[in-house]
C-alpha cells in the first residue's frame, strides 16, 4: 500500500526524475571516463560502458601526482582549521547567546558586516599583509585566519544556543561553575546537532578552498588537492590522459561526499535553519 | 553583596575572553586589510618597486577610461542571467518534492551533488563534457539533431553561456532544499481554507505559496546576486586571459589580473574598492525596494 504512488505524484516525480538526471550525467560520464583505456576517449559516439573497464587509472593517479601530496596537506589544514575553528566558533557563540558584557552588540554587528563585503576583494591587501608577515609559500594563511572562527559558524550557533534554557546556566552557577565549565561540559554538548551540521560545512568549504591555496603557495610539496588536480589537469591537458584527470577529480569529490551521506540529517537541518532565519 | 560583584566580573571577562580569538580574525584579517585596501587604491602600489607614492583618484580615473574595465564590467551582468532561471527552476523541485513523491531522499542526495563538488572538479568534467569535438554535448547535437554543436571552449559568447549554464545547475539543488524548508513552514490550515472557498490549484499557489515564499526568495536572490557579481574562478578555470577579445572576463577577474598578473596592487585595490561599493549601493536597493513584494508576515 505504501509503495503505490498516489495520482497526483506523478507529474511532481517525473520532474524531480528528470531534474536528477540532469544532476547525474556530468558525474556518470566522470566516471565512465575514468574506467576507459586512454585511447577509447575519443570514439564517436561516445560509449557509456567502457570495455574493456580498466581500473588501473585509479592506481596510476597516486603514482603519476602530485596527488597524495595533496591529500596529506588537505587533511591536515582541513582538521586543524575544522578543530580550532569550531571551539573558538562555539566559545564566541556562546558568549553572544548567554553573557552579558559591555560592548556585545556592537562586536557582534561588527563581525557580521564582514558578511557584507566580497571575499576576493580581501585577498589582495591580504596577499600585501602576508608577504610582509613572510607567511607566502607556508599554510598560514590557510590556517590562522580560519581558526580563529567563522562567522557564518558563529552567527548559526548563536541562534541556536539562545534558544536552549538560561536556567541551565543559573542552575550551574549556584553548584559553583564556571563560565568555561558551563560552556565546555553544559553548552558544547546540547549544541551537538548544530555544531556537527556546521562542521560539516566548513569542512566542504575548505577541502574545496582553491584560491586560498593557489594564491597563496607556490611549492609543489605545499599543494592541496584542488591545487594537485587543477595542475594534473592542466599538464594532461597537453598529454591527453583524459582517464587520470578525470579518476582523480572524482577521488577529490569522494571525502566531501561520503562525509554528505553519513550525516544528511545535519546537514539539511543546517541549511533548513540558517537559510531561513539568514 | 561582593560576591554578586564578583560574579559580574567573571561574566565579564569570559565574556570579552571568549570573542577574543573571533575579534583578531575581525580586526588583522578583516579590518586591516579593508583599511589597507582602501589606502593602496590612492597610491600606485606596485609589488615590484618599493616605492608608493599617494597619486589620488588617479587610478580611480584610469580604471574608468579603461575599456576592459566597462567590458569586464558588461560580462559581469550577464552573469546575473541564472539568478532567475535557478530560482524558478528550484521552486519547482521544492515544490514536487514536498508533495513526498517516493525517493524523496535519495533526490536530495543527487540534487546537492554538484553544490558540494570543488569548483576545479566541476570545471574538468565540464571542460570534458562540452569539448567541441570529443565532448558529449556536441556528440549528442551531432548524432541527435544532425548539427554542429558550438565551439563552447574557444568561442567567448558560448562560453558565457556555458558558465550560466553551470552555475545554473550547480545552484538549483541547493537552492530548492531552501525553498523546501520554507514551504515546510508553511501551514496547511491557508490550503485547507482556501479549498473550502474553492481557489484552484494555481490560485493557491499565485495567493498562498509565492507570497508565503517570498522572504526566501529575497534571500536567495540577494544572496544569488552578491554571488554571481563575484564570479571569478569559472573564467579563471576555463579561460586564458579572459577570453577571446576579454569576451568573458568579469570585474572581479580584471581585477585579480591587474593585482597578480601586472602587479599593480593600486590599480586592482582602486577596482576592489570601487566594486564592492556598488555591491553594497545594489544591495541596499534590494532591501529598499523589498518592501513592496515581500510578505513579512502578521
Amino acid at each position: 500500500m505504501k509503495n503505490k504512488m498516489k495520482r497526483s505524484h506523478i507529474i511532481p516525480f517525473i520532474l524531480l526524475c528528470l531534474g536528477a538526471f540532469t544532476m547525474i550525467v556530468p558525474f556518470a560520464w566522470m566516471l565512465s571516463t575514468a574506467l576507459k583505456e586512454a585511447k577509447l576517449v575519443y570514439q564517436i559516439p561516445p560509449q557509456w560502458i567502457p570495455s574493456p573497464i580498466d581500473w588501473k587509472n585509479f592506481t596510476e593517479i597516486w603514482s603519476s601526482s602530485n596527488l597524495l601530496i595533496g591529500f596529506r596537506n588537505s587533511i591536515f589544514i582541513t582538521v586543524v582549521v575544522i578543530v580550532c575553528s569550531t571551539i573558538t566558533s562555539s566559545m564566541a557563540a556562546f558568549a553572544f547567546a548567554k553573557m552579558d558584557f559591555p560592548g556585545k552588540g556592537l562586536y557582534f554587528i561588527a563581525l557580521l558586516s564582514t558578511m557584507m563585503v566580497p571575499g576576493v576583494v580581501l585577498l589582495i591587501p591580504q596577499f600585501m599583509m602576508y608577504t610582509k608577515f613572510s607567511w607566502i609559500d607556508t599554510f598560514f594563511p590557510l590556517i590562522v585566519p580560519a581558526a580563529l572562527g567563522n562567522v557564518s559558524m558563529i552567527f548559526f550557533l548563536r541562534q541556536y544556543m539562545t534558544g536552549l534554557s538560561s536556567e541551565l546556566i543559573d542552575a550551574a552557577k549556584m553548584d559553583g561553575c564556571s563560565y568555561p565549565r558551563i560552556y565546555a561540559q553544559i553548552f558544547m554538548p546540547l549544541s551537538g546537532p548544530a555544531i556537527a551540521a556546521n562542521t560539516i560545512l566548513l569542512f566542504m568549504n575548505t577541502w574545496n578552498d582553491y584560491l586560498g591555496p593557489a594564491l597563496f603557495t607556490n611549492s609543489k610539496n605545499l599543494q592541496t588537492v584542488q591545487v594537485a588536480i587543477s595542475t594534473l589537469n592542466s599538464y594532461y591537458a597537453e598529454q591527453t590522459d583524459v582517464p587520470v584527470v578525470m579518476a582523480a577529480s572524482l577521488v577529490a569529490i569522494l571525502p566531501v561526499l561520503f562525509l554528505f551521506i553519513t550525516c544528511q540529517k545535519y546537514f539539511t537541518e543546517s541549511f533548513a535553519m540558517t537559510g531561513i532565519k539568514g | 553583596m561582593l560576591k554578586k560583584r564578583k560574579k559580574r566580573n567573571d561574566e565579564r571577562i569570559y565574556g570579552v575572553l571568549f570573542i577574543a580569538p573571533a575579534m583578531l580574525q575581525f580586526l588583522v584579517f578583516f579590518l586591516v586589510p579593508l583599511g589597507l585596501c582602501i589606502y593602496a587604491s590612492f597610491t600606485n602600489w606596485n609589488t615590484l618597486s618599493a616605492h608608493k607614492t599617494f597619486v589620488g583618484l588617479k587610478n580611480y580615473i584610469s580604471l574608468l577610461q579603461d575599456d576592459k574595465f566597462w567590458k569586464a564590467l558588461m560580462n559581469t551582468v550577464y552573469m546575473l542571467i541564472p539568478i532567475p532561471v535557478y530560482l524558478i527552476l528550484s521552486m519547482l523541485f521544492a515544490m514536487a518534492c514536498n508533495k513526498k513523491v517516493p525517493g524523496n531522499k535519495v533526490f536530495r542526495v543527487i540534487y546537492y551533488l554538484p553544490y558540494i563538488s570543488s569548483i576545479v572538479a566541476l570545471v574538468i568534467i565540464w571542460k570534458w563534457i562540452f569539448n567541441p569535438e570529443f565532448g558529449l554535448i556536441n556528440s549528442m547535437l551531432r548524432s541527435w539533431f544532425g548539427m554542429k554543436g558550438p565551439n563552447w571552449l574557444n568561442d567567448p559568447v558560448w562560453t558565457k553561456r556555458m558558465i550560466v549554464i553551470m552555475i545554473s545547475w550547480k545552484l538549483i539543488g541547493i537552492t530548492a532544499i531552501y525553498y523546501l524548508a520554507a514551504l515546510k513552514n508553511i501551514p496547511n490550515t491557508y490550503y485547507e481554507a482556501a479549498r473550502v472557498d474553492g481557489a484552484s490549484s494555481f490560485k493557491q499557489f499565485i495567493k498562498i505559496t509565492l507570497p508565503m515564499l517570498s522572504p526566501t526568495t529575497l534571500y536567495l536572490s540577494i544572496v544569488g546576486i552578491i554571488g554571481s557579481l563575484q564570479t571569478f574562478l569559472e573564467v579563471q578555470l576555463f579561460t586564458t586571459d579572459g577570453g577571446r577579445g576579454y569576451g568573458v572576463a568579469t570585474v572581479i577577474y580584471y581585477t585579480w589580473q591587474r593585482a597578480f598578473k601586472f602587479n599593480q596592487m593600486g590599480y586592482a585595490c582602486a577596482v576592489a574598492t570601487l566594486f564592492s561599493l556598488l555591491i553594497l549601493i545594489i544591495t541596499g536597493i534590494q532591501l529598499k525596494v523589498s518592501g513592496k513584494w515581500v510578505y513579512e508576515g502578521e
